[in-house]
């Protein structure tokens, strides 16, 4: 059964009051983000259709929506995301050899998710950290200078991460 | 060194808090402007001080305030663009993540001119943890007496939203953006009518980007005219310079726009100059979409005089010759970097980010990036580079909104500076996957670097 919490059905409440009576449809995007959350990290059509129904949409402008943004998922994904920005800022400092090197340490191509469910890899468009390049978002923050060492540490935390948390 | 209006107090310890901004003068624009000003005379100030869109159409801040239609009983409102997405731009990221108070406080001054009741910062979705920074200073501001009813007994109400979006470049278009914050996709809608008369909810609408809400400040505290005196020409005020690539200080800095390229590359107080004795082969000065110059060209217009970083000066030549101050994205190139990969990437981009809506973008932008991949792979024939120069003349001009001509001149200002070495990877296949081109004629006539 799909349902938001309590606490977070009052967190959809307060994202709605911020737009006009009757503009709920601008809560859209926010409320996806915290469905998608919720729901194991992606957006399955059951998801979608929970959201249009609180929001008093019709399934079809959650749909359009949820495919048009890059951030939203459509297909389950591991639960570290490791999306590495390739575009050229970053291509110039070694983007490219930091997607190949975690390619060959999780055993996967971009796009893919490893069989443990653990980690899924994905190249990205800018993401405003050209400075810092190279670089990835990793959930909620930005992960920047990597270098393969470096990307050994974040792989061995977030395994530890996991260990701890299960 | 240069004057700093924005990044002044950037090192102060702890200054993304309420009090520490507020013990380092933070927040006097805003008892300023709404104790003892109007709010067209607060419009009329940033008239005076000549400020230009930060985003990177560089069109007259003031003069967008004064289009915003006021008719009787319908709200207004300012939105803040934070879609921050163009290559090589971080500037705005910066001013949020490490000086969020200054935003606010352009926000609470800009809503009073504007008389909007709700405003609202649209960020990127990427820049997450930054959503919390913004929260946190508005509540701080809010729980000061900043924000909400009756700000500091004057009757001025003021709410301020974050509102974040989930991952398109498009959005930083006003009316995409305006599209995306009422729950759609985000495509760009026909103009007119522009959003000043009719933008999100149908409502009179100014979208503003982070740092031209955050220049509003030194504007109103130190007078348009005291602004206007920084600078040159119709480049007034400091800008922000997000700087990247192949150099050995990357990062943002505030300039005074006096100052010549060479000088912001070589000198040890911005760029740092390049890294590992290379030398400069090529340079995008404002952004991805601003067109690229060889190191010659870059350093002096073609006319021989010096380039200096200001609107005027980088767009000196048209484009022919010249470029654009754009978004501020400064992305250097060394002698190793291979112009049709980098222009490659830059297509692809473009594609990833097209919202579909017109053929031309649409289509084009796929074509492109196709081509340039077979001629990076040497797979390429000289028709090719034709054939991409077709394909950009072709979609420039002929879209609902800018990004149409932001994937085009990419590619057009590589192929007008750069045709030789599109050809050698078309003469030289099994050479073009090992090495890159070099620097041909493009080289920095500079003997030595210069030290400033």
């Amino acid at each position: 059964m799909i349902q938001f919490s309590d606490n977070k059905l009052k967190e959809v409440e307060k994202i709605v009051a911020r737009y006009p009576e009757g503009r709920q449809k601008s809560a859209l995007i926010p409320v996806l983000h915290l469905a998608q959350q919720e729901f194991g990290g992606w957006l399955d059509v059951p998801v979608m259709d929970y959201v249009a129904s609180i929001l008093k949409l019709s399934p079809i402008e959650v749909y359009e929506v949820a495919t048009f943004y890059s951030m939203f998922n459509l297909k389950p994904v591991g639960r570290y995301m490791f999306e590495v920005c390739q575009t050229g800022p970053c291509m110039v400092r070694g983007a490219d050899d930091i997607v190949s090197y975690i390619g060959q340490k999780l055993g996967i191509k971009p796009g893919q998710t490893t069989e443990d469910g653990m980690f899924t890899l994905k190249a990205v468009e800018c993401l405003g950290a050209c400075g810092y390049a190279p670089m990835m978002q990793m959930g909620k923050h930005y992960k920047e200078h990597l270098t393969p060492q470096r990307v050994d540490e974040i792989i061995e935390e977030c395994r530890k991460s996991a260990a701890t948390n299960n | 060194m240069g004057r700093k209006l924005l990044l002044e107090k950037a090192h102060v310890e702890n200054i993304r808090y309420f009090d520490v901004y507020r013990r380092e003068g933070g927040y006097r624009s805003v008892e300023k402007a709404l104790k003892s000003m109007a709010p067209d005379a607060v419009t009329e100030e940033v008239k005076k001080a000549g400020l230009r869109g930060r985003g990177g159409a560089g069109f007259p801040a003031g003069m967008k305030w004064s289009f915003l239609a006021k008719p009787e009983g319908v709200p207004r409102h300012l939105v803040v663009n934070a879609d921050e997405s163009e290559p090589g731009t971080f500037k705005d990221r910066y001013l949020m993540e490490f000086l969020p108070h200054i935003l606010i406080e352009g926000m609470i001054v800009a809503s009073f001119a504007l008389g909007s009741n709700n405003s609202y910062i649209y960020i990127r979705g990427e820049y997450w943890w930054i959503v919390d920074i913004l929260e946190q200073a508005i509540e701080e501001a809010r729980s000061n007496g900043f924000l909400g009813k009756n700000i500091l007994g004057t009757g001025f109400d003021c709410e301020i939203y974050v509102h974040r979006g989930a991952g398109a470049y498009i959005c930083g278009e006003e009316t995409a953006l305006i599209e995306s914050l009422e729950g759609k996709r985000g495509n760009p809608r026909i103009k007119p009518p522009f959003p000043a008369i009719k933008g999100v909810w149908d409502r009179p609408t100014v979208v503003n980007n982070v740092e031209t809400i955050c220049a509003v400040v030194p504007i109103i505290n130190e007078g348009g005219d005291e602004y206007a005196k920084i600078g040159v020409g119709k480049s007034t005020g400091t800008k922000l310079i997000s700087a990247c690539g192949n150099i050995n200080k990357p990062g943002v800095y505030e300039i005074d726009m006096t100052i010549s390229v060479e000088e912001f590359i070589y000198s040890d107080e911005y760029c740092g100059g390049i890294p590992n004795g290379k030398r400069l082969k090529a340079c995008i000065p404002g952004g991805s979409s601003v067109p690229i110059l060889p190191a010659n060209l870059l350093l002096k217009t073609a006319k021989g005089e010096t380039r200096m970083m200001n609107y005027e000066s980088l767009s000196d030549g048209g484009f022919a010759t010249g470029t654009m101050m754009g978004s501020g994205g400064f992305i250097v190139l060394d002698e190793d970097q291979c112009v049709v990969k980098n222009t490659y990437t830059l297509a692809r981009f473009y594609r990833h980010e097209s919202c579909g809506q017109c053929s031309p973008c649409r289509e084009g932008t796929g074509w492109m990036e196709k081509l340039l991949l077979r001629l990076e792979k040497g797979q390429g024939k000289m028709s090719d580079i034709d054939l991409l120069w077709d394909i950009q003349r072709k979609i420039e001009g002929n879209t609902i909104c800018p990004l149409g001509d932001a994937a085009a001149w990419p590619v057009a200002a590589a192929i007008r500076h750069f045709r030789d070495e599109f050809e050698w990877h078309v003469l030289n296949p099994d050479e073009a996957v090992k090495r890159n081109y070099g620097l041909a004629h493009y080289a920095d006539p500079l003997e030595i670097a210069a030290t400033v």
